[in-house]
């Protein structure tokens, strides 16, 4: 038998409508708390910004911390939207349908909230103009001989992440134009002209409809390769660099991307729980999707432990003592060796077994769990991989330093989760975070095949 | 788009009729065509050859050195990659539930069968791995235990840790492919005569298709395919580190047992479809070989060339940006001077060409498209063996610190050729006579998909309805 029942047209459009057309008051609340954490980590910047660097507990030779770890976190989470709604899209995954669109904002948020944190950790934000462009009439650092250097990994990379950006926000237009469309005959006055703007004139004529999979579909494809490069290029900003033995590994660029998988299913799955709850979508977002997210993570996470073992024998393989002595870091020296205890554990171990059982990916509770389980773990990983690398004991003794944040950089991290949450609270405002024109598709592709005394569920394929 | 554009669906689906399908399984176990007794005296004259060529190379050069025994190394490799790797095409699909994979999954698993040749290919490779200690001692410029994956290395390391994978590789592929082959062998042993109705009862005596039975069955394949992808990725870490990395002097590369891996999932699943498309072609089955097959393994198979091609870069960006003495000699070495021209050929090979041709949606809805890339990615796969494997076999001292000349690459010999065509054709020759043994088509499979599919009519038009059943 299907999972959920059938569900008349009517019904779908009133209850994934009703983050927008109704305003309960927890919103309003969840939106000032928020906010006002925002405002914090906006003040703390400001503070940063304006006293410099020495409020944070980065120095010599730990001059990367808590703000590139952020950085490579959200960057990680931005790609649960390509994972799920590409690659499913293309493999034709029938219970991707609720996942995506939640998938693909949380993908633009993370990665603006991404962004921002390299900006932060520069200490001049302005000044980060002059890696990339030769603006006109504006003041050039001549006399410091500071030119772009193209070559630079740290070029590449805002280079990709806006590339991402930029197509990631197309991919969500182009599915959101049906939604908007409905949208726009359901509102009245300026929020209706609004949506009929963005809506660009559609009508869900045959025409426009295939132009929109066609779109839908090339874009997937090609969203694909700047998907990938996006977290490759993240790795080479450590992978290229030599001096630091620990990063200068092969196989960072596709260990960061399956890490980044992971990471970013897993979010997407804690969201697609918490929106089951508070906007009591129990119809749309079944029991049956996370438990597919869970199996689709065992296969993940397994893959992502393969590159994290793969890593690690083979920096101890080299036999090189600087390496050495980095690994002798990680792994026993006190309080690394336990942060590393907890990352595994927390980032495989503990999630996958959960996600061995039916009946606990199922459960929704454990499966948060679960989820919050691998994002933690997720982002020690990077701070684990950023941090004892750069604090390796060198020859001058007055560089052994070991690195604590400081409460500036705490606030400034608590900031962006509070900061992505208020966000996806916000476009729930603006938008249906399930896209209403899939789950009715859905709706009329789903039957049944009666095999002897069993009827088994069925979809139909359209190619 | 519509089936019913497309006339009988163009062979796209096709839905046999299970009664006929089990006596036409039967019927083609028994039968030797005449181009197939052709097709396999070739590979059995290749395989003599290639006996000659290790007999000879054997009494010439002995064990001692590793260095004239590179390309038995490649051949071996090439031979292990393809058909270690090939039983996972059924594992995975099975694992997604695709219903397209069921007339695959047998071609891939009876592959097992070849499992035996590589542990007989795999005996002489021990003599000719060097110590891990060296056995000068402690010498200026050299390592005193040589880099390998095993550091200090427990008892019997390396050698017969990799012949006891080895061996375990190819009792759980059997070990699959009896499990899975259990009620069609069942079937068989009603129509079958001889050492066949022998053997059947022997194997399936057992199996009446009972509800526990099938469920045992269903849950021991599952159990048996992870087990089996888990101990396939260890066993080529260990055989690519051993044979391959820890015998270039300086080469540290963690993505390498990974592009291994990943070249081998390439090749098998190319390979497999080399050989539904002659079965297609010529041998009869294109009552049950729909173009569906090719299709929806072309896209993995696209997948696997982009992810080949991105794991490549991902290597050569990092030791190419990296500027250290160390690794731009082993760039030189394997990539761009000494095997410079087997780099080219490779990379054409296993990602040029499979990408222009895979790239094509109305090519990759054709039988002969993903075959025709398969062929290529076979082709390359047996370059990068030979780029990296005789590379490994001739890169000087194993207990140097780091490789401080670039070698010259080492070109074939009349008897290289005989054991490189000889280990290939007696792959060939094995998995021929195993399919005179096994249905080539997993019969149960592709009798419970006739019952998941059907077209049926929808609005307008005629479409295929698939069962997903948990």
């Amino acid at each position: 038998m299907q999972e959920g029942r059938p569900l008349p047209t009517r019904q779908i459009n009133g209850e994934l409508l009703r983050s927008i057309l109704n305003s309960p008051k927890w919103f309003w609340i969840a939106f000032i708390v928020l906010g006002l954490i925002v405002l914090t980590a906006m003040s703390a910047a400001g503070l940063l910004i304006n006293r410099g660097f020495g409020v944070t507990g980065m120095n010599r030779p730990v001059m990367w911390g808590f703000f590139i770890t952020n950085f490579v976190f959200w960057i990680g989470i931005s790609h649960a939207g390509v994972m799920l709604s590409a690659i499913l899209r293309l493999s034709k995954a029938e219970w991707r349908r609720p996942a995506t669109r939640a998938a693909e904002i949380l993908t633009v948020f993370s990665l603006m909230t991404a962004m921002m944190m390299p900006l932060i950790h520069t200490g001049r934000p302005w000044r980060t103009l002059y890696w990339i462009y030769t603006i006109p009439f504006a003041p050039y650092d001549f006399a410091r001989g500071i030119w772009p250097n193209v070559r630079s990994p740290l070029v590449w990379d805002p280079s990709a992440v806006y590339t991402y950006l930029t197509s990631s926000i197309l991919f969500v237009l182009v599915a959101l134009l049906p939604d908007f469309a409905v949208l726009r005959d359901r509102t009245t006055g300026m929020s209706s002209r609004i949506y009929g703007l963005l809506a660009m004139g559609w009508r869900g004529n045959p025409r426009q409809w295939k132009l929109q999979i066609i779109a839908g579909v090339l874009l997937s494809a090609l969203i694909l390769p700047v998907f990938v490069s996006v977290h490759s290029i993240v790795s080479w900003d450590f992978g290229m660099a030599v001096s630091v033995k620990s990063w200068h590994s092969t196989i960072f660029a596709p260990y960061f991307v399956v890490g980044a998988v992971h990471s970013g299913v897993s979010a997407v799955a804690f969201v697609m729980i918490i929106l089951r709850y508070i906007y009591g979508w129990q119809n749309y977002i079944r029991h049956e999707h996370i438990d597919a997210l869970g199996r689709l993570l065992v296969v993940v996470a397994t893959g992502w432990f393969y590159f994290f073992v793969m890593e690690v024998i083979f920096g101890f393989y080299g036999r090189e003592a600087d390496e050495i002595s980095v690994r002798e870091f990680q792994f026993l020296r006190d309080p690394w060796n336990i942060w590393m205890m907890f990352f595994v554990g927390l980032t495989y171990f503990l999630p996958v077994s959960i996600w061995l059982s039916r009946s606990l990916r199922r459960n929704l509770w454990i499966m948060s769990i679960a989820c919050i389980s691998v994002n933690i773990g997720m982002w020690l990983e990077r701070f684990l991989i950023i941090v004892p690398g750069l604090a390796q004991r060198s020859v001058f003794t007055f560089d052994w330093y070991t690195y604590r944040p400081s409460s500036v950089e705490w606030t400034i991290i608590i900031g962006t989760f509070a900061l992505v949450a208020m966000l996806m609270l916000l476009i729930a405002r603006v938008v249906p975070l399930i896209p209403l024109y899939d789950i009715k598709e859905a709706e009329i592709l789903r039957t049944e095949i009666k095999i002897g005394r069993v009827t088994v569920p069925a979809v139909v394929r359209e190619d | 788009m519509a089936a019913s554009e497309h006339g009988p669906y163009q062979g796209m689906w096709v839905f046999p009729d299970p009664r006929v399908m089990t006596r036409d399984m039967a019927g083609k176990i028994a039968s030797m065509p005449r181009k197939f007794a052709l097709a396999l005296g070739i590979a059995g004259v290749l395989f003599a050859l290639g006996i000659v060529g290790f007999v000879v190379r054997a009494i010439d050069d002995g064990f001692d050195d590793r260095a004239p025994w590179g390309y038995y190394l490649a051949t071996f490799s090439f031979v292990f990659m393809v058909t270690s790797a090939a039983p996972i095409a059924a594992v995975a699909f099975r694992f997604t539930k695709s219903h397209w994979r069921r007339p695959l999954s047998r071609v891939s698993e009876l592959f097992a069968v070849v499992g035996i040749l590589n542990i007989l290919l795999f005996i002489p490779m021990m003599f000719v791995l060097p110590s891990i200690g060296n056995p000068a001692g402690s010498v200026e410029g050299q390592l005193e235990v040589r880099r390998t994956i095993w550091f200090e290395g427990p008892i019997g390391a390396p050698h017969s840790w990799d012949l006891l994978g080895v061996i375990f590789l190819a009792v759980t592929a059997i070990a699959i492919l009896w499990v899975s082959a259990m009620p069609d062998m069942a079937e068989c042993r009603l129509t079958a005569t001889g050492f066949r109705r022998w053997m059947y009862q022997r194997l399936a005596g057992h199996w009446y298709g009972t509800r526990r039975q099938w469920n045992a069955q269903k849950a021991g394949l599952a159990l048996l395919g992870a087990f089996y992808f888990m101990l396939l990725i260890y066993v080529h870490f260990i055989i690519s580190s051993d044979y391959a990395q820890s015998l270039i002097p300086g080469w540290k590369d963690s993505i390498f047992p990974v592009f291994y891996s990943l070249t081998g999932l390439q090749v098998a699943l190319g390979t497999t479809l080399m050989i539904l498309f002659i079965m297609r072609r010529w041998g009869g089955y294109q009552e049950y070989l729909g173009k569906s097959v090719f299709w929806s393994a072309s896209k993995v198979q696209l997948g696997l060339t982009l992810l080949w091609a991105y794991h490549l870069f991902a290597f050569f960006i990092t030791f190419w940006y990296g500027r250290l003495v160390i690794e731009q000699n082993i760039i030189k070495y394997l990539y761009i001077e000494s095997y410079g021209g087997v780099f080219a050929a490779n990379l054409l090979l296993s990602f040029i060409i499979p990408f222009a041709i895979l790239l094509w949606n109305p090519v990759r809805r054709t039988a002969w498209g993903p075959a025709l890339a398969g062929l290529s990615a076979a082709l390359g796969a047996l370059m990068f063996n030979i780029r990296i494997f005789v590379g490994g076999a001739n890169s000087g001292d194993v207990y140097d610190e780091f490789m401080a000349v670039v070698p010259d690459a080492v070109y074939p010999d009349v008897w290289d050729v005989f054991m490189v065509v000889g280990g290939i054709g007696a792959a060939v020759f094995v998995y021929m006579l195993a399919t005179k043994l096994l249905p080539l088509m997993s019969v149960w499979e592709v009798k419970e998909g006739a019952m998941y599919q059907r077209m049926a009519k929808f609005m307008r038009g005629e479409y295929l309805v698939l069962a997903k059943p948990e």
